[in-house]
């Protein structure tokens, strides 16, 4: 402290400080904080409480249009559920809530009310939310309730009086719950189970047969992502796209590596420093493009008419175009292209800082080629093949706009399309958040599990530059 | 360990630039001797040194060890080993590890490596570093592991180039005599190549002066000292005086020259005939202060004492003489304007005029 205050002064020390606590604070610690406590928390919705209050205003709300039909009973022709005012419907997740299309005004046979909706809603044996793979669980049952609903058989004032007590009870339960809720521990890992919960995937027997004999599907039931129970197929649909996701971003970063080895040892070590300019410029130039520009080049190269299918058709070898955008490996193959430079430079950095003279001791005492590479010329590149390894991992694992513009929505998802889905496109982003944040808490020990395969020190990071 | 003998049979190296490093070279090393290549730097000294090792191939003739064509033999497979002027250690390796590498590299066995490496560093004296790395070594200590890796892999012939360049004067002077002992010891041809006169001198069994690719002078350090061939060799080993002119006559193995500073007689080794321009070189410690053969007046410049010697520097006519005379109290130093030197002429050599070593002061210029 007192050194760096004597060396660069107090303005600019004082920079260095505010700029370390910007990053690693706001940059680092605090989103990921915010990431895990959005995880860590049920989504409003879900809780019991918010199914008690919304029991209790449809009810309220069955109640006052049950006296304005009774003020007037309407002719029978309007759409009269449908111009009530839903105080409720949109935060009950009951499956019921949003999507039931209100049939008509018309009253069923025998009913002495047309059909209302919240009437219809106003009923104790409701389902709560549960975590996936619980046996559901209804309100009723639960908390002790009288099963009660408002038949529309009954009388309006029987109608009226079931809908006022089923109102009552559920006001009383909200507050219970409500201050039980406020009690408890805010904190549940359910976000958490949604990613390692099965689905099941509905499939007809021909294509079962086909699906049991694909390999990467055994390799699922023998890890347990795929199950069968009661004749039905069960998938972890989360965890099968983390793994894939995965796997594949492993394969690309390890042939991103074979790829750029002799790349860098070429450039910064088997060239004259003359001509190893060029081979320099070579590398750069395609990477002085737009990352988006660059996946974009691939779609017209892999095009149902692109060049590609062009080439191929030409010289005879397919009749019909190959649909490559349907293709996994294609995917793979971009990834690699867009992150490979990532992997080139760090390796060419340290490997460029190698004494050529050590090279060249080495063959003197007699060592092959292949002797030179293992014992001097990767020992000393070490630290750049780490860095480079894991820029590159961390790059391909989070590879958004790769697998989306190549794959078209053709292929099963890469991670982070599921993460942005999550996010944005389903009800409940705290899903999202956890996620995300299981994402990153596994890269952080995949790439911890890599530097103690490497031996890499954290202090051979400092002698990559 | 047995040494082999070297031979360089009309060798030329020119490189892909059209750079003639080397010009065609006919060179002898015995088996066994301690051989010094010495020039100055960009001589093309390195470049014999690499083209033996086999990191070059020769442009024209051939690299002969033990009387075997090395033509298309890389450096992985030739009995010969190569220590590094920055001795190229290798930093992330133990000590005993880089001793050990070319046994490694021959498929030794670990335990065999380790105990062959152990005798390595017990004859250079290094037995108990030998699980430090080579960054935890002081200079001296680091040359001495450079020398125990080469001499794993029992080379015949050892090539050092200039390996002591980068110590300091002491540790150089003591490492001079360790060479020699080591080389003495294990039998091994050493091939040194160096810029530096005093080392080629102390240590070598014979020496190559090279200038501009070309070998100058073969010969053993007295000869090289006493007795140089050509005008460089002259200049470039050790301090001597110079006197330009043209030889007028010649009488038996003496000749005499004609300067402007007078007639002098001095040895005439290469046989030159009246009327060639000549060189006449006599060392500062043969010139004398009260000789009258040879003689000629000069008035004192400077006087400095180096110890045991005293270094006269003499103006004859805008030539710079240098006389050494031993501090032993009984030379009368001349003061004053004018004064008589001279020297014998079996310690003068006239030789014919030729490209010259620069001097300090050109090369402060350069």
């Amino acid at each position: 402290m007192k050194s760096l205050l004597k060396g660069y002064g107090a303005p600019l020390t004082a920079f260095f400080f505010a700029a370390a606590l910007i990053w690693g604070l706001l940059l680092i610690i605090l989103p990921q904080l915010t990431m895990l406590e959005r995880a860590m928390t049920a989504p409003k919705r879900a809780l019991d409480s918010s199914v008690a209050i919304s029991l209790s205003r449809d009810a309220e709300t069955c109640i006052s249009v049950l006296e304005t039909y009774e003020a007037a009973p309407p002719p029978q022709t309007s759409s009269f559920g449908m111009a009530v005012p839903s105080a409720s419907g949109m935060s009950v997740p009951s499956s019921s809530g949003m999507a039931v299309p209100s049939a008509s005004g018309t009253a069923r046979d025998g009913a002495l009310r047309p059909y209302i909706l919240q009437c219809d809603r106003a009923n104790t044996h409701v389902s709560l939310v549960r975590d996936r793979g619980e046996a559901s669980a209804y309100l009723d049952e639960i908390y002790g309730l009288p099963a009660l609903a408002v038949s529309d058989r009954d009388p309006i004032d029987a109608q009226k009086r079931s809908a006022a007590e089923i109102a009552d009870i559920a006001r009383a339960l909200y507050g219970d719950l409500k201050a039980q809720e406020a009690l408890a521990n805010p904190y549940t890992l359910a976000n958490f189970g949604w990613l390692v919960a099965a689905r099941m995937i509905p499939l007809s027997a021909e294509q079962k047969i086909i699906e049991d004999s694909k390999p990467s599907k055994r390799i699922m039931e023998l890890v347990g992502l795929r199950f069968e129970e009661d004749g039905k197929t069960y998938e972890r649909i989360g965890l099968i796209t983390l793994a894939r996701t995965l796997v594949f971003a492993i394969a690309a970063t390890g042939l991103a590596l074979i790829l750029c080895y002799p790349m860098a040892y070429k450039v910064a070590l088997a060239t004259p420093p003359e001509r190893a300019v060029w081979l320099f410029l070579g590398l750069i130039i395609p990477y002085a493009i737009v990352e988006l520009m660059r996946v974009y080049a691939w779609t017209v190269i892999i095009d149902n008419i692109g060049l590609l299918n062009g080439l191929l058709q030409r010289l005879h070898v397919i009749g019909e175009p190959v649909q490559f955008k349907r293709f996994p490996g294609t995917v793979f193959v971009v990834i690699v292209y867009t992150y490979v430079l990532f992997m080139v430079f760090p390796i060419y950095n340290v490997m460029s800082t190698l004494d050529r003279n050590q090279i060249e001791a080495a063959k003197d005492l007699g060592a092959s080629t292949w002797r030179v590479h293992w014992r001097i010329i990767i020992p000393h590149s070490k630290p750049g093949i780490a860095v480079g390894t894991i820029a590159t991992f961390m790059l391909a694992a989070g590879a958004f706009s790769v697998p989306r513009i190549i794959s078209r929505g053709l292929q099963a998802e890469w991670f982070s399309q599921t993460i942005y889905n999550k996010f944005f496109e389903s009800e409940n982003s705290n899903v999202g958040a956890a996620y995300s944040f299981a994402y990153t808490v596994v890269c952080f020990v995949l790439v911890g599990l890599f530097m103690w395969l490497m031996r890499t020190r954290l202090k051979d990071f400092a002698r990559v530059q | 360990m047995r040494g082999n003998d070297v031979r360089l049979d009309n060798m030329s190296i020119t490189y892909p630039n059209g750079f003639r490093a080397v010009q065609p070279t006919d060179l002898t090393v015995q088996a066994g001797e301690f051989f010094s290549i010495l020039g100055p730097s960009g001589c093309g000294k390195t470049t014999i040194l690499r083209a033996v090792s086999g990191f070059i191939e020769p442009s024209g003739g051939r690299v002969l060890i033990g009387g075997e064509d090395m033509a298309g033999i890389g450096p992985n497979v030739r009995p010969t080993a190569l220590i590094f002027q920055n001795l190229a250690l290798f930093p992330l390796m133990k000590i005993w590890e880089n001793v050990a590498f070319g046994l490694e590299a021959r498929g030794m066995s670990k335990r065999a490596r380790r105990d062959r490496a152990e005798k390595l560093l017990d004859l250079v004296a290094l037995t108990d570093q030998a699980g430090k790395t080579p960054g935890e070594l002081s200079g001296g200590q680091r040359q001495r592991v450079a020398i125990a890796r080469a001499l794993a892999v029992e080379p015949a012939v050892l090539l050092l180039d200039e390996p002591l360049s980068a110590l300091d004067l002491k540790l150089r002077q003591h490492m001079r005599a360790e060479l020699r002992a080591i080389q003495r010891q294990t039998g091994v041809t050493f091939i040194y190549i160096t810029h530096d006169q005093g080392e080629a001198l102390t240590m070598s069994d014979r020496i190559a002066v090279m200038n501009e690719g070309r070998i100058e002078q073969v010969g053993t350090g007295d000869e090289i000292y006493s007795a140089p061939e050509t005008a460089f060799a002259a200049s470039f080993v050790g301090e001597v005086n110079r006197i330009d002119g043209r030889v007028v006559s010649v009488a038996g193995d003496l000749a005499e020259i004609d300067t402007a500073l007078g007639r002098f007689r001095g040895r005439n080794p290469r046989d030159l005939r009246a009327g060639s321009p000549a060189m006449l070189f006599v060392r500062p410690e043969a010139m004398r202060l009260d000789c009258a053969e040879n003689g000629l007046v000069a008035r004192l410049l400077r006087r400095d004492l180096e110890g045991a010697f005293l270094n006269l520097y003499f103006d004859a006519q805008r030539v710079e003489l240098a006389v050494h005379v031993t501090n032993d109290g009984q030379t009368q130093i001349p003061s004053g304007e004018a004064a008589e030197i001279g020297f014998q002429a079996a310690n003068a050599v006239i030789l014919p005029a030729g490209p010259l070593a620069r001097t300090g002061q050109e090369l402060a210029a350069q």
